[in-house]
């Protein structure tokens, strides 16, 4: 059943896809995964996986812990070499020379701590390709923008933990690579420099840079990306746009705010399962069930219905359905 | 190669500002300095003062040759030793009146010949510094001549210039060479060891030193952005060149002092005693050429083991505990020095120079000692290079894999099967 609909859903991203577009603009796909495995020793970490970006889009690689995402995004960066299959990145194979047009956050954050910021981002963006005098105004500018310049002349170890972040994304950012990967970006924010850092991703987006995004929080990715690729130990789960995987799904779970004993939702025919928010409850319906039996076992009992609202199901509950083991 | 010179210059600018390097580089001369200015110093006063004592002569018959023996002078013609007093029998009160006059300074110390001193009885010198052999020489050589031209004098022999007679023949060594013979072998000797310690002190110093530089970048995961940028090759020899520059940065520092200090101290020791003043140590320059060449290929050798160390563990412990079969073959050249000093050119000191691990100390060793057939030179260094560049290709596959690995220190055979991953 999972990997027939697996099979389904990239056939209806190539679908989609090809719709309207020509080949050149086909060509131009910023990255292109072609049946890459990795293996350590026995185990296989990463197992004949396809998938491809579109660019100038936003795509979020998911999956679940151990899933194969870091081994993954680690290939795309040409830290790790696959064993078999290749990799394409901004039209020409993956080398030491498409690491140079690419910026990456790794998950695990981390900088030279006896430097000063400034100097660690200069010499990592000469790195790049930047020349020396370039980057260190790069790094200025950009730590100006994100409030950090009265730390520059301070050593790594000296900042925060939010500011040494804010920091290692500027080194992420400083070459201006069209291709910009970021490993749960908004871990250790506060909502405020979460909104800052939020904003500059969709302002480089909108300058046309590629954006692949991997993150455990769903309700990041719904707002963020356009498309997504789910895997699960090492596999590809589902991937395609994200608007046309939620769709397929179908409008199946009901959002209801209320006030009053939640005793009408004990619906086991016609509800499979219920999430609950607070004051708001999402409840996914059975196959061929009908959502107003719910409405009428609410009004039954007295209950005050404030919002009833068919939706299609959140991608938590389809992350949840698709990989989770349980 | 510009992302390994930028490597290099990170390496290089951030260890060389470093408080430590500073202190290190400039502590080092300092002390030697003042070290040497300091003996100098010592050695100047107490030398510049007579010795003045008090003889207490029980036998009753030495007191005059004693005194007739203590000829040497001062550097400003002072007596070294002079005798004061002669006493024979003195009692209670004068001896308690001796001691006084020791522990006030007055009095250098006060010398007791006792009454069977011929028949070997030890003579007794009380002072407040026994420690200062030096002064204590002359007397030491007065009282002995007198004893023993006393006992000769006994038996019917009669001798005027006892030191004459009784003068030493020294055996000068003369080494052997290509060239024909020369005359420096205690020179050469301890040229020879003093360049072995230098060379396992610097091969471990610095190996440790990138060792860290390695670690410190796994531990502070930032190796993950820089591997995302360069190739891991270049990061390592980025990162093995600048420590070997700030090497060679300390040690041009240190060279440079030494010069200029060994220099003043043989101007020094000269004006002090002119013509006791060694010649400076005379290096061919083949031999240096050798030590070169020997010495880079070692360093090379052992600091990519030392980065191995480093990109294999996950903290310092592990480190600590990995680097004991590097540090072994250096130990273990220091050990075979012996065997080569026996006899440089045995079969031992042969294959032993010739073994990769242990070449870049022995054959240097060796060099020092003599000059071994071209070919030898030849075998042990193409079998050094050959090994180096093979260590520095399997270092650079396990470092691909190692600095990504973190948490349990790997066994050996899961190292050997990282070469596969990369």
């Amino acid at each position: 059943m999972q990997s027939r609909q697996a099979g389904y859903f990239g056939q209806t991203t190539e679908c989609t896809r090809r719709v309207g577009r020509t080949a050149a603009e086909f060509a131009m796909d910023a990255i292109i995964v072609d049946q890459i495995t990795k293996r350590f020793d026995s185990f296989e970490a990463v197992s004949n996986l396809t998938f491809s970006i579109e660019q100038g889009a936003v795509f979020g690689l998911l999956g679940p812990n151990g899933a194969g995402k870091t081994t993954t995004l680690r290939m795309l960066l040409r830290i790790l070499l696959p064993d078999q299959g290749s990799i394409r990145v901004l039209g020409e194979p993956a080398s030491g020379n498409t690491q140079d047009r690419m910026g990456y956050l790794p998950e695990e954050r981390g900088l030279y701590p006896k430097m000063q910021v400034r100097q660690v981002l200069a010499f990592l963006g000469a790195l790049k390709g930047l020349t020396e005098a370039e980057a260190a105004r790069r790094a200025d500018e950009w730590l100006e923008r994100l409030e950090l310049s009265p730390w520059a002349t301070k050593k790594v170890n000296d900042l925060s933990k939010g500011m040494q972040q804010k920091a290692q994304f500027i080194a992420a950012v400083l070459h201006r690579p069209p291709l910009l990967i970021l490993d749960e970006p908004f871990a250790g924010l506060d909502p405020v420099n979460a909104a800052l850092i939020k904003d500059i991703m969709l302002e480089l987006r909108q300058q046309g840079s590629t954006i692949i995004l991997s993150t455990h929080r769903m309700e990041q990715v719904e707002m963020m990306c356009d498309s997504i690729c789910l895997i699960d130990q090492g596999r590809k789960v589902l991937d395609g746009e994200l608007r046309a995987i939620k769709k397929s799904f179908g409008k199946n779970t009901v959002r209801i705010e209320f006030t009053g004993n939640d005793d009408f939702l004990n619906l086991p025919a016609v509800i499979a399962n219920v999430n609950r928010h607070g004051a708001v409850v999402e409840a996914k319906l059975r196959p061929g069930a009908d959502a107003q039996e719910i409405l009428r076992a609410a009004v039954a009992r007295g209950v005050e219905i404030s919002r009833f609202e068919l939706v299609e199901p959140p991608l938590n509950d389809i992350f949840i359905e698709k990989v989770g083991h349980a | 190669m510009r992302k390994v010179w930028l490597v290099f210059k990170r390496e290089y600018l951030t260890r060389v500002r470093t408080r430590a390097f500073v202190f290190s580089t400039l502590l080092v001369p300092a002390l030697l300095v003042g070290y040497v200015v300091l003996i100098i110093a010592v050695t100047k006063r107490s030398a510049d003062t007579t010795l003045k004592i008090v003889l207490v002569d029980e036998s009753g018959v030495l007191a005059p040759a004693i005194s007739a023996n203590l000829k040497e002078k001062l550097q400003n013609g002072e007596p070294a030793v002079q005798v004061v007093e002669s006493l024979e029998k003195p009692d209670e009160r004068m001896r308690a009146d001796l001691r006084a006059r020791v522990l006030s300074g007055k009095l250098g110390g006060y010398l007791v010949v006792p009454q069977d001193v011929l028949a070997g009885k030890s003579a007794e010198f009380y002072t407040k510094n026994p420690g200062d052999l030096t002064r204590l020489q002359p007397l030491r050589r007065a009282v002995g001549e007198a004893v023993v031209s006393r006992r000769l004098n006994e038996r019917g022999i009669h001798i005027d210039d006892l030191a004459k007679v009784t003068e030493w023949v020294d055996i000068r060594v003369a080494k052997v060479t290509l060239k024909g013979t020369s005359e420096e072998s205690r020179q050469t000797l301890i040229l020879g060891f003093v360049v072995a310690l230098l060379l396992y002190g610097t091969l471990i110093f610095y190996g440790v030193s990138t060792m860290r530089s390695v670690l410190e970048e796994k531990t502070s995961h930032i190796v993950e952005i820089l591997v995302s940028s360069l190739r891991p090759v270049q990061l390592l020899a980025g990162k093995i060149l600048g420590v070997a520059a700030v090497g060679f940065t300390q040690f041009m520092i240190w060279a440079v002092s030494a010069a200029l200090l060994s220099t003043y101290g043989i101007s020094m020791a000269s004006a002090m005693s002119p013509g006791s003043a060694s010649s400076p140590i005379h290096i061919p320059l083949s031999l240096l050429a050798y030590m070169v060449i020997f010495f880079l290929a070692g360093y090379f050798l052992y600091s990519a083991l030392y980065s191995t160390i480093g990109a294999i563990a996950s903290t310092d412990q592990d480190a600590q505990q990995l680097q004991i079969p590097v540090i072994l073959p250096l130990v273990l050249s220091l050990f075979f020095l012996n065997v080569v000093l026996r006899d440089s050119n045995s079969t031992a000191s042969v294959i032993l120079s010739m073994i990769p691990f242990f070449s870049p100390i022995l054959m240097i060793f060796r060099l020092t000692l003599e000059t071994p057939p071209l070919w030898q030179i030849a075998l042990s260094l193409g079998l050094l290079i050959a090994t180096t560049l093979g260590i520095v290709w399997f270092t650079a596959r396990i470092y691909r894999v190692g600095i990504l690995m973190y948490g349990k220190r790997p066994s050996l055979v899961e190292v050997f099967r990282w070469l596969r991953y990369s």
